[in-house]
Protein backbone atom coordinates (compact mmCIF):
# COMPACT_ATOMS: atom_id res chain seq x y z
CA UNK A 1 0.00 0.00 0.00
CA UNK A 2 2.65 1.97 0.70
CA UNK A 3 5.29 0.81 -1.36
CA UNK A 4 4.19 3.23 -4.35
CA UNK A 5 4.61 6.07 -2.11
CA UNK A 6 8.13 5.29 -0.86
CA UNK A 7 8.97 4.59 -4.31
CA UNK A 8 8.26 7.59 -5.28
CA UNK A 9 10.32 9.32 -2.60
CA UNK A 10 13.32 7.30 -2.85
CA UNK A 11 13.00 7.22 -6.95
CA UNK A 12 13.33 10.65 -6.89
CA UNK A 13 16.25 10.66 -4.17
CA UNK A 14 19.01 8.49 -6.29
CA UNK A 15 17.16 9.46 -9.33
CA UNK A 16 17.95 5.71 -10.87
CA UNK A 17 14.79 3.05 -10.77
CA UNK A 18 17.08 0.14 -10.40
CA UNK A 19 19.04 1.39 -7.50
CA UNK A 20 15.51 2.71 -5.79
CA UNK A 21 14.32 -0.94 -5.89
CA UNK A 22 17.16 -2.09 -4.52
CA UNK A 23 16.75 0.51 -1.90
CA UNK A 24 12.95 0.27 -1.21
CA UNK A 25 13.69 -3.71 -0.36
CA UNK A 26 16.19 -2.38 1.94
CA UNK A 27 14.00 0.25 3.28
CA UNK A 28 11.40 -2.59 4.13
CA UNK A 29 13.98 -5.21 5.50
CA UNK A 30 14.78 -2.18 7.70
CA UNK A 31 11.11 -1.26 8.77
CA UNK A 32 10.40 -4.82 9.75
CA UNK A 33 13.36 -5.78 11.89
CA UNK A 34 13.47 -2.50 13.50
CA UNK A 35 9.32 -2.43 13.90
CA UNK A 36 9.60 -2.50 17.44
CA UNK A 37 11.13 0.91 17.58
CA UNK A 38 8.44 2.55 16.07
CA UNK A 39 6.73 4.20 18.57
CA UNK A 40 2.84 4.86 17.75
CA UNK A 41 2.71 7.68 19.95
CA UNK A 42 5.31 9.57 18.31
CA UNK A 43 3.19 10.06 15.15
CA UNK A 44 2.27 8.32 12.00
CA UNK A 45 3.42 5.32 11.10
CA UNK A 46 4.04 6.36 7.36
CA UNK A 47 6.04 9.45 8.65
CA UNK A 48 8.48 6.73 10.24
CA UNK A 49 8.33 4.74 7.24
CA UNK A 50 9.44 7.66 4.65
CA UNK A 51 11.84 8.83 7.12
CA UNK A 52 13.67 5.51 7.02
CA UNK A 53 13.31 4.98 3.33
CA UNK A 54 14.76 8.65 3.31
CA UNK A 55 17.87 8.29 5.75
CA UNK A 56 18.54 4.89 3.59
CA UNK A 57 18.20 6.22 0.02
CA UNK A 58 20.64 9.52 1.45
CA UNK A 59 23.30 7.42 3.17
CA UNK A 60 23.47 5.22 0.19
CA UNK A 61 23.73 8.58 -2.22
CA UNK A 62 26.52 9.75 -0.07
CA UNK A 63 28.27 6.65 0.62
CA UNK A 64 31.93 6.22 -0.92
CA UNK A 65 30.21 2.74 -2.63
CA UNK A 66 27.92 4.61 -4.40
CA UNK A 67 30.09 7.47 -5.21
CA UNK A 68 32.96 5.16 -6.65
CA UNK A 69 30.11 3.92 -8.97
CA UNK A 70 29.17 6.70 -10.22
CA UNK A 71 31.83 8.70 -11.96
CA UNK A 72 34.12 9.46 -8.79
CA UNK A 73 31.75 12.17 -7.54
CA UNK A 74 32.78 13.65 -4.33
CA UNK A 75 29.31 14.94 -2.31
CA UNK A 76 28.77 18.50 -3.72
CA UNK A 77 28.88 17.51 -6.92
CA UNK A 78 27.06 14.80 -6.60
CA UNK A 79 24.68 18.00 -4.99
CA UNK A 80 25.03 19.65 -7.78
CA UNK A 81 24.42 17.04 -10.16
CA UNK A 82 21.03 16.19 -8.26
CA UNK A 83 19.88 19.73 -8.68
CA UNK A 84 20.85 19.58 -12.41
CA UNK A 85 17.96 16.89 -12.78
CA UNK A 86 16.01 18.61 -10.60
CA UNK A 87 13.48 19.54 -13.33
CA UNK A 88 12.98 15.96 -14.09
CA UNK A 89 11.84 15.47 -10.53
CA UNK A 90 8.42 14.63 -11.17
CA UNK A 91 8.20 11.27 -13.20
CA UNK A 92 5.28 11.18 -16.06
CA UNK A 93 3.17 8.72 -13.90
CA UNK A 94 2.57 11.27 -11.78
CA UNK A 95 1.08 14.28 -14.36
CA UNK A 96 -1.87 14.97 -12.55
CA UNK A 97 -0.31 15.64 -9.27
CA UNK A 98 1.94 17.47 -11.06
CA UNK A 99 -0.69 20.18 -12.12
CA UNK A 100 -1.93 20.38 -8.74
CA UNK A 101 1.11 21.11 -7.06
CA UNK A 102 2.17 23.53 -9.17
CA UNK A 103 -0.63 25.23 -7.72
CA UNK A 104 1.73 26.06 -4.53
CA UNK A 105 3.96 28.62 -4.89
CA UNK A 106 6.94 27.92 -6.57
CA UNK A 107 9.56 29.29 -4.00
CA UNK A 108 7.88 27.43 -1.03
CA UNK A 109 7.59 24.33 -3.22
CA UNK A 110 11.19 24.32 -4.00
CA UNK A 111 12.40 24.30 -0.68
CA UNK A 112 9.80 21.49 0.22
CA UNK A 113 10.59 19.33 -2.82
CA UNK A 114 14.42 19.71 -1.61
CA UNK A 115 14.00 18.11 1.81
CA UNK A 116 11.35 15.68 1.34
CA UNK A 117 11.85 14.21 -2.35
CA UNK A 118 15.46 15.29 -2.23
CA UNK A 119 17.17 14.51 0.99
CA UNK A 120 18.58 17.80 1.60
CA UNK A 121 17.88 19.36 5.16
CA UNK A 122 16.71 22.46 5.72
CA UNK A 123 20.19 23.28 6.54
CA UNK A 124 21.42 22.19 2.87
CA UNK A 125 18.73 23.58 1.45
CA UNK A 126 19.30 27.26 2.90
CA UNK A 127 23.24 26.64 1.63
CA UNK A 128 21.62 25.91 -1.88
CA UNK A 129 18.99 28.14 -2.38
CA UNK A 130 21.27 30.83 -0.94
CA UNK A 131 18.55 31.73 1.61
CA UNK A 132 18.72 32.30 5.28
CA UNK A 133 17.73 29.36 7.52
CA UNK A 134 14.29 31.38 8.74
CA UNK A 135 12.90 31.43 5.14
CA UNK A 136 13.52 28.26 4.82
CA UNK A 137 11.70 27.14 7.61
CA UNK A 138 8.86 29.76 6.71
CA UNK A 139 8.54 28.35 2.98
CA UNK A 140 8.30 24.86 4.17
CA UNK A 141 5.70 25.59 6.37
CA UNK A 142 3.45 27.25 3.75
CA UNK A 143 4.25 24.65 1.30
CA UNK A 144 2.71 21.95 3.73
CA UNK A 145 0.04 24.34 4.64
CA UNK A 146 -1.14 25.01 0.92
CA UNK A 147 -0.65 20.85 0.85
CA UNK A 148 -3.31 20.83 3.57
CA UNK A 149 -5.46 22.93 1.32
CA UNK A 150 -5.25 21.18 -1.61
CA UNK A 151 -5.76 17.39 -0.13
CA UNK A 152 -8.47 18.68 2.25
CA UNK B 1 -1.73 30.31 24.01
CA UNK B 2 0.33 32.60 22.61
CA UNK B 3 3.21 30.83 23.00
CA UNK B 4 2.22 27.91 21.62
CA UNK B 5 0.87 29.59 17.80
CA UNK B 6 4.46 31.02 17.70
CA UNK B 7 6.02 27.61 18.27
CA UNK B 8 3.83 25.98 15.48
CA UNK B 9 4.70 28.78 13.27
CA UNK B 10 8.52 28.48 13.70
CA UNK B 11 8.04 25.68 11.71
CA UNK B 12 9.82 23.25 14.18
CA UNK B 13 7.07 21.23 13.93
CA UNK B 14 7.01 20.45 10.11
CA UNK B 15 11.13 19.86 9.90
CA UNK B 16 10.24 17.31 13.41
CA UNK B 17 7.87 15.28 10.94
CA UNK B 18 10.31 15.41 8.07
CA UNK B 19 13.15 13.95 10.55
CA UNK B 20 15.63 17.15 10.04
CA UNK B 21 15.89 17.36 13.67
CA UNK B 22 19.04 17.01 15.94
CA UNK B 23 18.67 14.45 18.55
CA UNK B 24 17.73 17.40 21.29
CA UNK B 25 15.85 19.36 18.99
CA UNK B 26 13.50 16.31 18.84
CA UNK B 27 13.37 15.45 22.52
CA UNK B 28 12.48 19.11 23.13
CA UNK B 29 9.67 18.53 20.27
CA UNK B 30 8.35 15.43 22.09
CA UNK B 31 8.20 16.79 25.70
CA UNK B 32 6.25 19.73 24.13
CA UNK B 33 4.05 17.34 22.23
CA UNK B 34 3.15 15.55 25.58
CA UNK B 35 2.08 18.58 26.70
CA UNK B 36 0.35 20.13 24.15
CA UNK B 37 -2.30 18.26 22.57
CA UNK B 38 -3.09 20.44 20.25
CA UNK B 39 0.60 20.63 18.92
CA UNK B 40 -0.39 16.83 18.41
CA UNK B 41 -2.97 17.66 16.32
CA UNK B 42 -1.12 19.91 14.57
CA UNK B 43 2.02 16.82 13.93
CA UNK B 44 -0.82 14.75 13.03
CA UNK B 45 -2.10 17.45 10.43
CA UNK B 46 1.41 17.89 9.10
CA UNK B 47 2.13 14.44 8.82
CA UNK B 48 -1.39 13.69 6.60
CA UNK B 49 -0.95 16.16 4.20
CA UNK B 50 3.12 15.04 3.75
CA UNK B 51 1.56 11.32 3.21
CA UNK B 52 -0.87 12.53 0.83
CA UNK B 53 1.65 14.37 -1.24
CA UNK B 54 3.55 11.76 -1.27
CA UNK B 55 0.96 9.44 -2.12
CA UNK B 56 -0.08 11.79 -4.96
CA UNK B 57 3.64 11.69 -6.35
CA UNK B 58 3.43 7.43 -5.84
CA UNK B 59 5.41 5.79 -8.45
CA UNK B 60 4.62 2.21 -9.13
CA UNK B 61 7.56 0.13 -7.99
CA UNK B 62 8.91 -2.82 -10.37
CA UNK B 63 5.98 -5.86 -10.21
CA UNK B 64 8.94 -8.08 -9.42
CA UNK B 65 10.31 -6.17 -6.47
CA UNK B 66 6.95 -7.29 -4.16
CA UNK B 67 8.00 -11.15 -4.17
CA UNK B 68 11.60 -10.16 -3.98
CA UNK B 69 10.75 -7.69 -0.94
CA UNK B 70 8.45 -10.72 0.95
CA UNK B 71 10.94 -13.17 0.35
CA UNK B 72 13.74 -10.95 1.38
CA UNK B 73 11.76 -10.39 4.58
CA UNK B 74 11.47 -14.26 5.00
CA UNK B 75 14.73 -14.80 5.35
CA UNK B 76 15.65 -11.82 7.48
CA UNK B 77 12.95 -12.86 9.99
CA UNK B 78 14.79 -14.63 12.29
CA UNK B 79 15.72 -11.62 14.42
CA UNK B 80 12.11 -10.55 14.77
CA UNK B 81 9.97 -11.89 17.91
CA UNK B 82 7.19 -10.80 15.14
CA UNK B 83 4.97 -13.58 14.05
CA UNK B 84 4.71 -14.44 10.26
CA UNK B 85 2.94 -16.55 8.55
CA UNK B 86 5.59 -18.98 6.33
CA UNK B 87 6.54 -20.45 9.67
CA UNK B 88 5.30 -23.69 8.20
CA UNK B 89 8.43 -23.86 6.38
CA UNK B 90 11.56 -24.65 8.22
CA UNK B 91 8.45 -27.16 10.09
CA UNK B 92 8.42 -28.80 6.98
CA UNK B 93 12.39 -28.63 5.78
CA UNK B 94 12.82 -30.20 9.50
CA UNK B 95 10.07 -33.10 8.70
CA UNK B 96 12.00 -34.01 5.40
CA UNK B 97 14.98 -33.92 7.11
CA UNK B 98 14.11 -36.36 9.94
CA UNK B 99 12.22 -38.05 7.26
CA UNK B 100 15.63 -38.49 5.21
CA UNK B 101 17.37 -39.61 7.98
CA UNK B 102 14.98 -41.89 9.41
CA UNK B 103 15.31 -43.62 6.18
CA UNK B 104 19.01 -43.26 5.46
CA UNK B 105 18.62 -45.29 9.12
CA UNK B 106 16.27 -48.12 7.98
CA UNK B 107 18.40 -48.50 4.89
CA UNK B 108 21.23 -48.94 6.99
CA UNK B 109 19.67 -51.41 9.42
CA UNK B 110 17.96 -53.36 6.62
CA UNK B 111 21.43 -53.93 4.70
CA UNK B 112 22.84 -55.12 8.23
CA UNK B 113 20.41 -57.38 8.71
CA UNK B 114 20.34 -58.50 4.31
CA UNK B 115 24.47 -59.09 5.24
CA UNK B 116 23.73 -60.95 8.49
CA UNK B 117 20.67 -63.64 7.28
CA UNK B 118 23.09 -64.39 3.91
CA UNK B 119 26.07 -65.48 6.40
CA UNK B 120 23.55 -67.50 8.43
CA UNK B 121 21.92 -69.25 5.05
CA UNK B 122 25.54 -69.85 3.81
CA UNK B 123 26.06 -71.30 7.45
CA UNK B 124 23.43 -73.35 7.61
CA UNK B 125 23.69 -74.58 3.79
CA UNK B 126 27.21 -75.55 5.37
CA UNK B 127 25.60 -77.47 7.95
CA UNK B 128 23.11 -79.42 5.97
CA UNK B 129 25.93 -80.60 3.34
CA UNK B 130 27.61 -81.83 6.51
CA UNK B 131 24.91 -83.39 7.98
CA UNK B 132 23.80 -85.00 4.40
CA UNK B 133 27.94 -85.76 4.48
CA UNK B 134 27.75 -87.53 7.56
CA UNK B 135 24.24 -89.29 7.18
CA UNK B 136 25.58 -90.74 3.82
CA UNK B 137 27.94 -91.82 6.10
CA UNK B 138 26.17 -93.38 8.80
CA UNK B 139 23.76 -95.24 6.39
CA UNK B 140 26.57 -96.80 4.89
CA UNK B 141 28.00 -98.07 7.42
CA UNK B 142 24.97 -99.11 8.98
CA UNK B 143 24.66 -101.00 5.99
CA UNK B 144 27.73 -102.95 6.41
CA UNK B 145 26.94 -103.30 9.94
CA UNK B 146 23.65 -105.11 9.11
CA UNK B 147 25.78 -107.19 6.23
CA UNK B 148 28.12 -108.02 8.89
CA UNK B 149 24.94 -109.14 11.46
CA UNK B 150 23.16 -111.10 8.56
CA UNK B 151 26.17 -113.11 7.66
CA UNK B 152 26.82 -113.54 11.38
CA UNK B 153 23.07 -114.54 12.28
CA UNK B 154 23.93 -117.13 9.19
CA UNK B 155 27.00 -118.24 10.80
CA UNK B 156 25.33 -118.31 14.27
CA UNK B 157 22.36 -120.48 13.09
CA UNK B 158 24.85 -123.00 11.83
CA UNK B 159 25.92 -123.29 14.67
CA UNK B 160 22.96 -123.67 16.10
CA UNK B 161 21.80 -126.74 14.51
CA UNK B 162 24.93 -129.41 16.02
CA UNK B 163 22.25 -132.01 15.03
CA UNK B 164 22.34 -130.79 11.13
CA UNK B 165 26.09 -129.51 10.58
CA UNK B 166 28.95 -130.68 11.68
CA UNK B 167 31.41 -128.50 13.09
CA UNK B 168 34.96 -129.64 11.99
CA UNK B 169 37.85 -127.23 13.12
CA UNK B 170 41.15 -127.88 11.10
CA UNK B 171 44.26 -127.15 12.56
CA UNK B 172 47.52 -125.85 11.32
CA UNK B 173 50.30 -128.01 10.05
CA UNK B 174 53.89 -127.61 10.59
CA UNK B 175 53.97 -125.54 7.71
CA UNK B 176 51.67 -122.78 9.47
CA UNK B 177 51.40 -124.04 13.08
CA UNK B 178 49.31 -121.57 14.13
CA UNK B 179 46.86 -121.92 10.90
CA UNK B 180 42.91 -122.77 12.00
CA UNK B 181 39.60 -122.50 10.81
CA UNK B 182 36.08 -123.83 10.46
CA UNK B 183 34.30 -125.98 8.06
CA UNK B 184 30.52 -127.02 8.38
CA UNK B 185 29.24 -130.35 7.11
CA UNK B 186 26.20 -131.36 6.34
CA UNK B 187 26.12 -134.55 5.09
CA UNK B 188 22.15 -135.19 4.21
CA UNK B 189 22.41 -131.75 2.21
CA UNK B 190 25.57 -132.48 0.62
CA UNK B 191 26.31 -128.65 1.99
CA UNK B 192 30.13 -127.57 2.76
CA UNK B 193 30.78 -124.21 4.52
CA UNK B 194 33.50 -122.53 5.51
CA UNK B 195 32.84 -120.04 8.63
CA UNK B 196 35.06 -116.94 7.27
CA UNK B 197 35.52 -115.47 10.75
CA UNK B 198 37.22 -118.34 11.94
CA UNK B 199 39.67 -118.41 9.29
CA UNK B 200 43.37 -117.88 10.88
CA UNK B 201 45.53 -118.04 7.82
CA UNK B 202 48.58 -116.18 6.70
CA UNK B 203 46.99 -113.86 4.16
CA UNK B 204 47.55 -115.23 0.28
CA UNK B 205 49.11 -112.87 -2.21
CA UNK B 206 47.57 -112.16 -5.19
CA UNK B 207 48.93 -115.05 -7.36
CA UNK B 208 47.86 -117.58 -5.17
CA UNK B 209 44.69 -118.97 -3.00
CA UNK B 210 43.75 -121.24 -0.43
CA UNK B 211 42.20 -124.54 -1.77
CA UNK B 212 39.46 -126.48 0.63
CA UNK B 213 40.11 -130.29 -0.22
CA UNK B 214 38.48 -133.47 0.97
CA UNK B 215 39.77 -136.44 2.09
CA UNK B 216 37.19 -139.26 1.09
CA UNK B 217 38.11 -142.79 0.87
CA UNK B 218 41.96 -141.80 1.17
CA UNK B 219 41.00 -139.36 -2.04
CA UNK B 220 41.69 -135.62 -2.12
CA UNK B 221 38.49 -134.10 -3.37
CA UNK B 222 38.47 -130.33 -4.78
CA UNK B 223 35.77 -128.20 -2.93
CA UNK B 224 36.84 -124.82 -4.28
CA UNK B 225 39.31 -121.61 -3.61
CA UNK B 226 38.65 -118.96 -1.47
CA UNK B 227 40.93 -116.04 0.26
CA UNK B 228 42.31 -115.65 3.66
CA UNK B 229 40.51 -112.11 4.51
CA UNK B 230 41.16 -110.81 8.05
CA UNK B 231 37.88 -108.68 7.97
CA UNK B 232 35.55 -111.33 6.04
CA UNK B 233 33.04 -113.03 8.11
CA UNK B 234 29.77 -115.46 7.06
CA UNK B 235 29.87 -118.26 5.67
CA UNK B 236 30.70 -119.35 2.18
CA UNK B 237 29.39 -122.58 0.55
CA UNK B 238 31.95 -124.22 -1.04
CA UNK B 239 31.03 -127.76 -3.79
CA UNK B 240 28.52 -130.29 -2.98
CA UNK B 241 29.88 -133.35 -0.76
CA UNK B 242 28.09 -136.29 0.64
CA UNK B 243 30.81 -138.00 2.47
CA UNK B 244 33.95 -137.61 3.77
CA UNK B 245 36.59 -138.17 6.41
CA UNK B 246 38.42 -134.91 6.76
CA UNK B 247 39.44 -131.85 5.54
CA UNK B 248 42.82 -130.27 4.58
CA UNK B 249 43.92 -126.75 2.90
CA UNK B 250 46.51 -126.30 0.90
CA UNK B 251 47.98 -123.10 -0.97
CA UNK B 252 47.59 -123.11 -4.25
CA UNK B 253 47.86 -121.03 -7.89
CA UNK B 254 45.42 -118.61 -7.96
CA UNK B 255 42.16 -120.78 -9.11
CA UNK B 256 43.40 -123.72 -7.62
CA UNK B 257 44.74 -126.84 -9.17
CA UNK B 258 43.40 -130.61 -10.05
CA UNK B 259 45.37 -132.16 -7.45
CA UNK B 260 46.67 -130.73 -4.11
CA UNK B 261 50.23 -129.90 -3.61
CA UNK B 262 50.97 -131.61 -0.36
CA UNK B 263 53.89 -129.84 0.76
CA UNK B 264 51.94 -126.65 0.58
CA UNK B 265 49.11 -128.55 3.25
CA UNK B 266 48.23 -125.48 5.53
CA UNK B 267 45.77 -126.78 8.00
CA UNK B 268 43.90 -130.30 8.26
CA UNK B 269 40.96 -131.48 10.37
CA UNK B 270 39.29 -134.82 10.34
CA UNK B 271 35.55 -135.49 11.18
Amino acid sequence: MYSASLFGVIVRIVQNEELAADLLQESFVKIWNSFDSYDEKKGRIFTWMVNVARNLSVDKLRSKDFRNNSKNQDIDNSVISIDEQRSTTLNPEVLGVKEMVDNLKPDAKAVLDLIYFKGYTHVEAAEELGIPLGTVKTRIRLAIISLRKLFN
Amino acid sequence: MEDLKAYIESGVLELYVLGDLTEGEKLEVETMLDKHPQLRNEVTEIEKSLESYSQASAVNPPEDLRSKILGDLETSDSRSETPVIPLNQPKNIRFYKYGFAASVALLILSLIALINMRSQLKESQNQITALQLSNRQYSSRVNFVEKQLDEANQSLSIFHKPDEYKIVSLKGTPKAPSARMMVAFNPEKAEVMIDLASVEMPANDNSHQYQLWALVDGKPVDLGVFDADRDSVGMIKMKTLKNAQAFAVTLEPRGGSINPTMEMMMAMGEI
